[in-house]
């Protein structure tokens, strides 16, 4: 390289006569015509085999993921601003008691087959999430009260809609649901065979959608590749159909760190998770030199939670652990400063609430009861529920004499969690609690907490809507993922009965003032009683290559970057095919 | 001779069985299923109920297994429940991709593992202390660090693709061109494999060879005045072939059903990622389809272990 830097730079004139003569020795006497231009193509990475393509029937964020590309709703969330935003249906109107809706569907809008959509795929679709056999795992989010929509077509651009009772986030549950095609479904879901449909065997060629995107291949193991949809129905400002991508190719990498070398190399353009606190500092580098772009999407939506088990009769002889001021000496027992920086490298902020951390700015509460590193408050609060260390060897012991220890079962393999709950251990040893740390696989660990085998949990739960209400099962002393204690008949405390009250009446409020009024005491009671604790959110940042132009990451998950596909474009100047 | 290779069709058909039925019970003794691992607390118990009665999950363990093993003899190992795809489809797919890369980790192994034993085993000196040294080094790596280390190399220098078994641009590309695609992709998963057996040839050769030199017969030919590198590679060479025939098949084994951190780290579409992939989601099925074919590997190769044997020893062909 350094012998042709270091030749004088040719003529301008020679360099014409040159191409004059290569011009004429080619015999040409037109001007060669233009290259066609480099295909749009980026390259992302999924780090699980997607196991279907049927979103009513696959729980995996690899199919959800597939479906933000494949397929379209009726409205759509902007993961960004949280703001309903028009997509199949153009406009919308609801009557005075906000039980009905009358939504308007687009003209001329076609599957990627060239069929036309029209409102009887929306009633196919309804129905389709409906129906018991299929036991959609979307059906719960589209039930209000436990109760599905009624929904008719007075005509093919129409659709009416009509809830169970008044509920506060209206038709924002639109979109949970990708509209299918009837035409190509309909006999699978009469067969009773709609379960088995889009699976990974079906040919690519027939999953058809209204997204941005349609499967040009799937090569099990290795990537799924993504054509543009000829027949998209949205255009961009300038006229111009959308999406901007050409192709999209997931590569399947199920090794994060093998994932992250791939994105410094330059062969995948981002990821579909977020950065890892421990990969922060080599992302940083790389991003400092100008290889990758480090986007700061701000505090996450999700921190990891420590918990006990409340349900009746659970740790029967260590009542104690029942007790709420066991669990408020923990909040005070840990420096949550030190956490963030022990356990996220500091890229995390401390939290001190009730499920709803700073990252979810609509819903989040600020002025909670809070629970500062106090370790003298902290010993106070034990010893009032009789836990004292009565032999001075460090262990307080409880009125038997037993030790005041317990066990916190986490996930293994998972180096957050482990060094959360490793701190969490160190810091109620200084208070004079002895825990126990036993990391499980994953499927060893859900299976404890299904059967409520366990004392205590170091866990993250996944935030999978924004809105409390999208959220009831968490939430509701009769929800299952109410965790502590799931699935309770009557509500086994008061602060649960009130809570159970506050939250069906914000979900019935359609005012967004008074339902935020509602959560925030929801809050309130939750930050008083911290049946969940959480220590700190993690500061969520988003690796994405230079070439990647218009992404709008957001925090939700799966879909971090791809929830808003149909714009992603290649940056101008980078488009060399790699 | 017939009567022998019935023998070993039958062990094999055992062998089969056995493990596959036993892989397949215990993933379901495992704490829990299907169900629980894939939806989580997501489900409603009403849901998961569902869910598990959809799938066959809700009867008792024995009559899922009796139900596996009537569709079993008869070649048929179910669906997944992971991919709802069948599992001797899948199985095939990924067994193809693994005995390929299997094959050629075998190869690189060969050809560097069994020339370094035969230096090792048959000098003295630095350059024999070298060859141990870094044999050691490597069989002391686990194989997870021995990949990073080479998808990092790979990423840094460009010299090899960092993951993958063939680039989505091969598609469309003629028969020649995919093969060639393969092989530019296979050498890093291939090494990462290699590496490590080619230090346990190396070794197991090299106290082989240094047995072999010291035998009678190669004493005399010493006395006799024949070269030395004639005694070595001609006569002590085949006498010490033995004991890496012997084992070899069970490696060639090992390589099949145990390259599953390989795959996983290099993106290798084989069987050992698709047994990870199945036992963490508890898809029974699935598991027990990788299991007989890991197993079907296993009496493979002791087959051509015992092959190998009877070829370098004279004596085990007499019986």
């Amino acid at each position: 390289m350094a012998r042709f830097r270091s030749l004088p730079a040719p003529h301008p004139i020679a360099l014409a006569l040159l191409a004059l003569a290569a011009s004429g020795a080619c015999g040409r006497q037109t001007p060669a015509p233009a290259a066609p231009p480099a295909p749009r193509e980026l390259v992302s990475s999924i780090r699980a085999e997607p196991r279907g393509f049927n979103r009513y029937t696959g729980r995996d964020s690899v199919t959800e993921t597939i479906t933000h590309l494949t397929q379209a709703r009726l409205v759509r969330i902007d993961r960004r601003t949280q703001e309903l935003e028009p997509w199949l249906a153009e406009s919308w109107s609801a009557s005075p008691n906000g039980l009905e809706w009358t939504l308007k569907l687009r003209q001329g809008v076609t599957f990627s087959d060239g069929q036309p959509f029209t409102s009887a795929d929306v009633l196919f679709s309804f129905r389709a999430v409906y129906d018991p056999g299929v036991a959609s795992p979307i059906g719960e989010a589209m039930r209000v009260g436990g109760k599905p929509l009624a929904v008719t077509a007075p005509d093919p651009s129409t659709v009416v809609i009509r809830f169970p009772s008044p509920f506060g986030p209206g038709i924002r549950l639109l979109d949970n649901l990708p509209i299918l095609a009837r035409h190509k479904l309909e006999a699978a879901l009469d067969s009773g065979t709609f379960a088995e449909a889009w699976s990974g065997s079906t040919p690519v060629s027939d999953i058809v959608g209204l997204g941005p995107f349609v499967i040009e291949r799937y090569e099990p193991g290795q990537r799924l590749v993504f054509a543009r949809n000829p027949r998209y129905w949205r255009w961009d400002e300038s006229g111009k159909r959308l999406p901007a991508l050409d192709r999209l190719t997931l590569e399947i990498v199920p090794d994060q760190n093998a994932e992250l070398l791939r994105l410094q190399a330059g062969q995948i353009d981002f990821t579909q998770t977020e950065v890892r606190p421990e990969d922060y500092a080599t992302l940083k580098a790389a991003a400092d030199a100008g290889r990758i772009t480090l986007v700061d999407l701000g505090v996450g939506l999700d921190a990891d939670s420590f918990w006990i088990n409340l349900r009746p009769g659970a740790n029967q002889a260590r009542p104690w652990l029942h007790r709420v001021e066991l669990r408020r000496a923990i909040a005070h027992a840990v420096d949550r400063q030190a956490f963030a920086d022990t356990v996220f490298l500091g890229a995390a902020t401390p939290v001190d609430g009730a499920l709803i951390t700073p990252g979810n700015s609509r819903w989040y509460a600020t002025d909670l009861p809070r629970h500062p590193y106090d370790p003298a408050a902290a010993a106070a609060l034990l010893e009032s529920i009789g836990l004292v260390d009565r032999d001075g060897d460090g262990v307080r012991e409880d009125g038997h004499g037993a030790d005041a220890s317990f066990t916190v079962l986490t996930m293994k393999g998972n180096s957050l969690l482990e060094r959360g709950a490793a701190f969490v251990r160190d810091a109620l040893g200084a208070i004079g609690l002895r825990v126990d740390v036993a990391p499980l696989e994953v499927g060893a660990l859900i299976d404890r907490i299904e059967r409520g085998d366990y004392e205590a949990v170091y866990f993250r739960f996944l935030t999978t809507d924004l809105d409390p209400a999208l959220n009831m099962d968490l939430w509701l002393s009769s929800g299952g993922a109410h965790v502590w204690n799931p699935l309770q008949r009557t509500p086994a405390t008061d602060w649960e009965r009130e809570i159970d009250r506050l939250m069906h009446q914000q979900a019935a409020t359609l005012d967004h003032a008074k339902r935020k009024a509602l959560f925030d005491q929801v809050q309130r009671i939750f930050a008083e009683h911290v049946p969940v604790l959480q220590f700190a959110a993690p500061r969520i940042y988003v690796a994405l290559s230079t070439r990647v132009a218009n992404a709008t990451p957001a925090l939700l998950r799966p879909a971090v970057v791809l929830w808003n596909p149909d714009r992603l474009d290649v940056r101008e100047g980078k488009r060399a095919s790699r | 001779m017939r009567g022998y290779l019935a023998r070993r069709v039958l062990f094999a058909a055992m062998l089969v069985f056995l493990v596959s039925s036993a892989a397949m019970l215990l993933t379901h003794l495992a704490p829990g299923d299907f169900v629980s691992i894939t939806t989580g607390e997501r489900a409603s118990p009403a849901q998961a109920a569902q869910e598990r009665a959809r799938y066959g999950l809700d009867r008792p363990i024995v009559l899922q297994y009796l139900g596996w093993l009537s569709r079993a003899v008869r070649l048929d190992l179910g669906d997944s429940l992971l991919y709802r795809r069948p599992v001797g489809t899948l199985v095939r797919e990924r067994a193809a991709n693994t005995a390929l890369l299997a094959l050629a980790a075998l190869a690189l192994a060969t050809l560097a593992g069994l020339p370094a034993g035969v230096y090792s085993g048959s000098r003295q000196g630095a350059g024999a202390s070298v060859v141990r040294g870094v044999s050691l080094v490597l069989l002391s790596l686990p194989s997870l660090v021995t990949s990073l280390v080479l998808v990092l190399v790979a990423a840094r220098t460009g010299w090899f693709p960092v993951g993958g078994m063939v680039s989505a641009s091969s598609t469309g590309a003629s028969l020649a061109g995919w093969w060639a695609d393969v092989a530019w992709h296979l050498p890093l998963p291939a090494l990462a494999l290699a590496l490590p057996l080619a230090a346990t040839l190396e070794r197991l050769q090299s106290q082989a060879m240094a047995d072999a030199l010291g035998q009678p017969f190669v004493l005399a030919a010493v006395a006799r005045g024949v070269p030395r590198r004639r005694v070595v590679w001609r006569h002590a060479l085949r006498a010490s072939l033995s004991p890496v025939a012997s084992v070899y098949g069970y490696v060639l084994a090992a390589l099949l059903s145990g390259s599953f951190i390989v795959e996983v780290v290099t993106s290798w579409p084989g069987l050992g990622r698709l047994l990870y992939d199945a036992l963490r989601a508890r898809d029974v099925y699935l598991v027990a389809g990788c299991a007989a074919a890991g197993s079907l590997f296993l009496a493979m190769g002791s087959l051509v272990s015992d092959l190998a044997l009877a070829w370098a020893d004279p004596r085990m062909r007499r019986g």
